[in-house]
């Protein structure tokens, strides 16, 4: 069951501010009741969901097959000759690595700025009674359901009054803005999550409020900051439509654009060469998917920890 | 910001100062939201401020009107209403939304969380990471691989010819279908986790007394336990919604939009009129709708929703 | 309590800090006052198939920068199709920051740009080039603006044939030396390779908003010019709406379409179709004939995609009017330019990049290998460069019955909507009819009521 519990249903869980506790208690009672009857709608259930699985994998076959193929088209195959070849014509500079940085410095910095940000914003979120809260929250959550990165015209528009075209740090920060307020949210929920008494206790020491939302609240966190990050770092890492209005230089695209590129200037000759890219492109999230799998399980443990 | 390195004692003694302290003191404990204030102003109502005003233009990417936009009033929301090719664009934008959000994420979604309840384990396992792989891929690799399985020479075509079944150009013929399609396969695995979450949350002492009356499966889904997670549902509802109203690239890569604008939403048809037809008033005009039609939909969540913000 | 300080403003002024900081890093000019490290940045258009004019830059780079110690030239190819690739000069030029000093420019997208403000008049230097001298009253004026100022120097022309696969045609029984005086002929050409060849693709014309400009100037125009109407009324500067020849055009592109003569949608709609015509189809022999440009054999004839069997296979004729009508043939001709950004920090010296990138021996190493008119007396008469490529003389023939853009500001958005036209009629969305009328309305809203005439 590991396996269901990556980041959105903490999120998720965590947004309706009950955070499950008891969860692998029942789990462990659902198990034991199998009757006959049930056996046999487990077959069923299981062969239903083979089915659908089927269905959900053969797009992503044809990556894998393809980037291994040394002929490689638009159709699904077997390789006629297994090759490496597409791999190791594009592991340089210019073609994967500078990319896959610049990926990387977009995605850490809006990751950083935008944890950064949202902790700070949650702690008086969290802990203090302020009249304008609620308005607060609620615009919060309105800007969460604005589609802005749908609408890169204004955006170009806005960032040619800035000054800030082809330059990383301002795509960094607008999309830093873009994820905090799901971001705030999330931590907030978090720290709702964190008893005061904990920090009332450091207070009576005489330490500030900062000090003790760095020293207390965000040690006790750490599994749900965690999430946030990678939340926040797999959705820049994925995004095409920012950079690709937004950054011109080759030397500054990241993987995103670099790949569209790929697509689009040498056409059908490479499709082994795309999938190769893609996988590379695709490998670093997919790890860090794995890794929030094993964070949430511990911060339901914290959670339930906290609860008692 | 020097006031800032003050923060006063009575700081950690919330509620208790009196008077003009209290202000300071108020104003102290807010000082941590600057940054995410700053921000949000800038980059995020600044677009939004930005994309009112610049519809308001007639800007131009090239030629005189980019050197001088004039204001022109609502002139670009009275072209986009003259224009049959926006109506249908927003028509497009809906059946999109409502057809692979509200729909297919939604429905796929949760018979696979209840499928995933149900199954053997190992392939519990196999199936949901599988699923969950095609969401957590970069969008343009999981357009890509659409897209090669919906080309006429794609592996869908060859698995109809499996079959008998002579495939079709599915990009050219129903290019709608094809992009539903594809966002249903990207997007089904957040619905599929919230749901498996909250079907967690459910208590199986009350499904389980309930089957002991007597009640149906799917009585006692509808009754009890749909009812039971109607929160997470009508959250999950508004978040792929506005997902999906916002998908630019899937579209972009799979079909352009075309053919024709047979497959244009309004973020592919901004993007269209403003950086391809040089048009970025009218394209911004375009933005704008789509941005209205966000809010619309989060308004309607949160007052149907009244996420408790406490 | 430092701590709360520091944390709080650091945050805040993280923002700032990294946008400061960026923002020197990326400056594209670099000439701050310090003689040491002055840039030029040129943005130009690169793909696999167009490979030529990045080598001529990296040529001219390397001498210029052996010429002027202390300079650097920047080159910041652009990878992709020519759709794309004017999207995101656009997008470049739209901020002084990032703005290109030196722009390889379509003709066409001179006079908006220069109208813009995106790039500087050229006068003062070009007084003082005595290369200018070289370049003929005709190609001089590919550059100039609507102010009568010349924002560029002309790399070179170009026009527009017909190619087709001798070998489909002896497959299908067609002539070695084809002819064809009419569209008529060219239908029936195609036709028959239908029948006899099946598998072959018959004929290319460029219908799609995919293919942008090429599928207004190889596709559409090459046909609207061979009948008794045009697109623009330069006497009377008025755009012509509701003309027979707009329609027959896209009639034309219908029938096409409807026989399954050209290549099937998913083909027709796909942005990197040039590319694969030159590249894959006719190389390997799955497209009897192409309306295309004179530029193609440079790509046959060195890189990664050369196909030296390209002068025996194809064979090239004139583009026939409609029904034959004077003059028998008809062609289009463009050609692209290097111009200075409006933002150069110093425009003498891109200039002097320009000068050195298109002397005597680098317009010539262009024009052999990309296959370009050569814009340039010298090179034109050299006879190496004749001798070259055996297309030339054809190419250079059609010269005299070649027709120019309409050189206004608005070409461009008139443009678009000649590709919404033809796209809208090979979908089957609109008849030729609806389609016309629809162009008709979209431009007479781009250029207004007191620009359009109707076709008499």
């Amino acid at each position: 069951m590991t396996a269901m519990t990556p980041e959105a249903p903490d999120v998720l869980a965590a947004t309706d501010g009950r955070p499950t506790a008891t969860r692998e208690a029942r789990q462990r009672r659902n198990g034991a009741l199998a009757s006959p009857r049930q056996r046999n709608s487990k077959v069923a259930a299981s062969l239903i969901l083979v089915v659908i699985g089927v269905a959900f994998v053969i797009p992503l076959g044809w990556i894998v097959l393809a980037a291994f193929d040394s002929a490689a088209t638009v159709s699904v195959k077997l390789p006629t000759s297994v090759t490496l070849n597409n791999f190791t014509e594009i592991m340089n500079w210019e073609t994967t690595f500078r990319p896959l940085w610049n990926s990387l410095i977009i995605s850490m910095g809006t990751a950083i700025i935008t944890v950064l940000c949202s902790v700070l914003a949650a702690y008086p979120l969290s802990r203090y009674q302020m009249r304008w809260r609620k308005p607060f929250m609620y615009t919060v959550l309105f800007g969460t359901c604005l589609p802005i990165t749908a609408m890169m015209v204004p955006v170009y528009a806005l960032f040619v009054a800035f000054g800030l075209l082809d330059n990383l740090g301002g795509t960094v920060l607008f999309l830093a803005a873009t994820a905090l307020p799901m971001a705030i949210w999330m931590t907030k929920n978090f720290m709702d999550s964190i008893p005061v008494a904990l920090e009332e206790a450091a207070w009576v020491d005489g330490a500030s409020a900062m000090t003790a939302l760095w020293r207390i609240v965000v040690p006790l966190m750490r599994p749900g900051i965690a999430v946030v990050f990678i939340f926040v770092f797999t959705q820049a890492w994925g995004n095409f439509f920012v950079p690709f209005v937004l950054l011109f230089s080759e030397t500054s695209q990241p993987a995103a654009v670099a790949i569209f590129g790929f697509f689009g200037t040498y056409g059908t000759i490479s499709y082994g060469r795309l999938a190769a890219f893609s996988i590379l492109y695709s490998v670093p999230v997919l790890a860090l998917y794995l890794l929030v799998q094993r964070l949430s399980g511990s911060s339901f443990a914290m959670a339930g920890a906290v609860k008692g | 910001m020097a006031t800032l390195a003050l923060p006063g004692r009575d700081h950690r003694d919330p509620g208790r100062s009196p008077g003009s302290r209290r202000v300071v003191q108020s104003l102290l404990r807010t000082s941590p939201l600057i940054p995410a204030v700053v921000l949000l102003l800038l980059f995020l109502a600044g677009p939004i401020v930005y994309s009112l005003y610049g519809s308001l233009t007639n800007a131009s990417l090239t030629g005189p009107k980019a050197a001088q936009p004039d204001f022109v009033g609502f002139d670009n929301y009275a072209q986009l209403i003259d224009n049959p090719q926006f109506w249908k664009s927003l028509v497009l934008t809906l059946v999109f939304v409502i057809a692979s959000a509200l729909i297919g994420q939604n429905l796929l979604g949760m018979a696979l969380a209840l499928l995933m309840k149900a199954a053997h384990g190992p392939m519990r396992a196999v199936v949901s990471t599988i699923v969950v792989v095609s969401w957590v891929l970069p969008e343009i690799v999981a357009a890509f691989a659409l897209y090669a399985f919906f080309a006429s020479d794609g592996t869908l075509n060859i698995m109809l010819g499996w079959f008998g079944v002579e495939g079709s150009a599915w990009l050219i013929v129903l290019p709608m279908l094809a992009v539903i399609l594809a966002n249903v396969w990207r997007g089904t695995a957040f619905s599929m986790m919230v749901y498996s979450a909250a079907l967690n949350d459910v208590p199986p002492e009350i499904t389980e007394a309930a089957q002991i009356d007597g009640a149906s499966g799917w009585q006692r889904f509808s009754r009890i336990t749909v009812p039971m997670i109607r929160r997470s549902i009508s959250t999950n509802l508004m978040l792929t919604t506005l997902q999906t109203l916002g998908v630019f690239t899937l579209i972009w890569v799979m079909t352009g939009g075309g053919p024709g604008v047979e497959s244009s939403t309004l973020p592919v048809l901004a993007y269209q009129e403003a950086f391809k037809f040089s048009q970025v008033g009218y394209g911004t005009a375009i933005a704008t709708v789509t941005l209205v039609l966000g809010g619309l939909f989060a308004i309607v969540y949160i007052k149907a929703l009244k996420p408790e913000v406490d | 309590m430092r701590t709360t300080a520091r944390l709080v403003t650091s945050a805040a002024a993280l923002a700032l800090v990294l946008t400061a900081c960026s923002g020197g890093s990326e400056d594209s000019g670099g000439g701050d006052g310090g003689s040491g490290d002055q840039t030029i940045k040129v943005a130009y258009q690169k793909t696999d198939a167009f490979f030529q004019l990045d080598e001529l830059l990296v040529k001219s780079k390397a001498e210029f920068e052996e010429a002027n110690p202390g300079w650097t030239v920047q080159l910041e190819p652009i990878a992709a199709q020519e759709t794309d690739y004017f999207t995101k000069l656009a997008l470049m030029n739209g901020s002084p920051d990032t703005a290109p000093d030196v722009i390889y420019e379509d003709t066409f997208q001179v006079r908006p740009d220069a109208a813009a403000g995106f790039l500087a008049p050229m006068d003062d230097y070009l007084a003082e080039w005595e290369d200018w001298a070289q370049f003929p009253e005709g190609i001089r004026a590919a550059g100039l603006g609507d102010d009568g100022s010349t924002y560029g120097v002309s790399m070179g022309t170009d026009t527009r044939g017909v190619y087709y696969n001798k070998e489909i045609f002896a497959q299908a029984g067609l002539p070695e030396d084809w002819q064809p005086e009419t569209w008529d002929d060219l239908l029936e050409a195609a036709r028959t390779v239908k029948a006899e060849v099946p598998d072959v693709i018959p004929m290319n014309v460029y219908a799609s908003k995919a293919q942008g400009e090429g599928t207004s100037m190889q596709g559409f125009e090459m046909l609207l010019y061979g009948t008794d109407d045009t697109l623009y009324d330069a006497d009377a500067g008025k755009w012509i709406v509701g003309s027979q020849g707009f329609e027959d055009t896209l009639t034309f592109l219908q029938t096409l379409q409807d026989e399954e003569l050209m290549p099937g949608l998913e083909d027709a709609l796909d942005t990197n179709l040039p590319n694969r015509v030159s590249t894959e189809l006719l190389p390997e022999g799955r497209l009897a004939i192409a309306v295309d440009g004179s530029w193609m054999p440079g790509g046959w004839m060195s890189g990664d995609n050369a196909w030296p069997e390209w002068e025996e296979t194809m064979g090239m004729t004139a583009m026939p009017t409609q029904n034959g009508q004077e003059p028998g043939a008809t062609s289009m001709s463009g050609g692209w330019l290097l111009s200075i950004g409006a933002n150069a920090d110093d425009p003498e010296m891109a200039f002097n990049f320009i000068a050195n990138t298109l002397n005597e021996e680098n317009s010539f190493k262009f024009a052999t290998e990309n296959s370009q008119i050569a814009a340039r007396d010298d090179v034109a008469a050299n006879p190496d460069y004749v001798s070259f490529n055996p297309s030339f003389e054809f190419f250079s023939s059609l010269v005299p019955v070649t027709n120019f853009r309409p050189a206004t500001p608005d070409y461009a958005q008139i443009s678009n909507n000649i590709q919404v036209a033809a796209e809208s009629v090979i979908t089957g969305q609109a008849t030729p009819e609806q389609a016309a009328e629809t162009y008709d309305q979209a431009i007479t809203r781009v250029v207004g009521d007191e620009n359009v005439s109707e076709a008499s």
